[in-house]
């Protein structure tokens, strides 16, 4: 079985009710990792596997997404976790970006 | 350059002296990849866009300034590149293969960018430059040592874990 990497471990981040908004705190952020011709698409396999904890056949998928539609959604989330997995994303170099999910 | 079958927790490969010197010549490029050249998001129009474009600059930046320090060390730690028949004899360990692979990548994306974010095959392009060549080469030995120690940690690309 080939080693999988240990999923890089959220932040334990205590929510301001009183500062944030509703909308914020609600699963309405999209994670969405775009298409480029330079990341090898092994190694963006390996790093959905390490940031999100997925499995190699779910990592290829999405990697496989990006490859023949220009981008995938990763995850959907709240904004802050949102942004900490943009950022876990970026720190690999990988062209990835959260939107408003508009459903 | 090739893994050796190691027992413990250190991943062991063999290189050559000029696949050494190259190592060691991608790792000192980095950081490539201009400090300013990630975007929090494409909607300009999110709340509180510049101050979280802000937060993510400073956690790139963070990153950054460790993993060079983590280059530095390993350029200068004695004994970790052990001489051998072949070459070179070093280990790493999962979370320094980890960083060696964000290094790694900057430089090579780093290069793609200096070369005008090309679509694809820069190298079939006519009439390049040196600079040109340079970058292309820059990308390319990144890639190789990417391809090397990510096989190494996913072993075979093929095999599904599910």
């Amino acid at each position: 079985m080939p080693a999988t990497a240990t999923p890089e471990v959220l932040p334990d981040i205590e929510q301001d009710q009183q500062a944030d908004s509703r909308t914020d705190l609600e699963p309405g952020y999209l994670v969405v990792c775009w298409n480029d011709p330079v990341n090898l698409m092994h190694y963006v396999t390996h790093v959905f596997q390490t940031v999100f904890g997925w499995s190699r056949k779910k990592a290829e998928r999405h990697m496989l997404e990006v490859h023949h539609n220009g981008k995938s959604v990763l995850i959907r989330e709240s904004l802050e976790k949102a942004e900490f997995y943009v950022h876990q994303l970026q720190k690999y170099t990988l062209h990835a970006t959260l939107e408003r999910d508009a459903k | 350059m090739k893994p050796i079958r190691s027992a413990g927790e250190k991943f062991r490969f063999e290189m050559d002296p000029s696949e050494k010197a190259l190592l060691f010549h991608v790792l000192q490029l980095y950081p490539l990849v201009p400090a300013d050249h990630h975007r929090l998001s494409k909607d300009r129009y999110l709340a509180n866009c510049e101050e979280n474009q802000h937060l993510l600059e400073e956690s790139l930046l963070a990153r950054r300034l460790e993993n060079r320090k983590q280059v530095d060390t390993l350029l200068n730690e004695p004994g970790r590149f052990k001489e051998c028949p072949g070459g070179f004899r070093a280990g790493f360990t999962r979370g320094e293969l980890e960083w060696l692979l964000q290094v790694l990548n900057d430089v090579r994306v780093g290069g793609w960018l200096a070369l005008g974010s090309p679509d694809e095959h820069p190298e079939k392009k006519e009439g390049m430059s040196r600079q040109t060549l340079s970058h292309i080469m820059t990308m390319d030995v990144a890639g190789f040592f990417e391809m090397n120690f990510l096989n190494a940690v996913m072993g075979d690309p093929h095999r599904d874990d599910d």
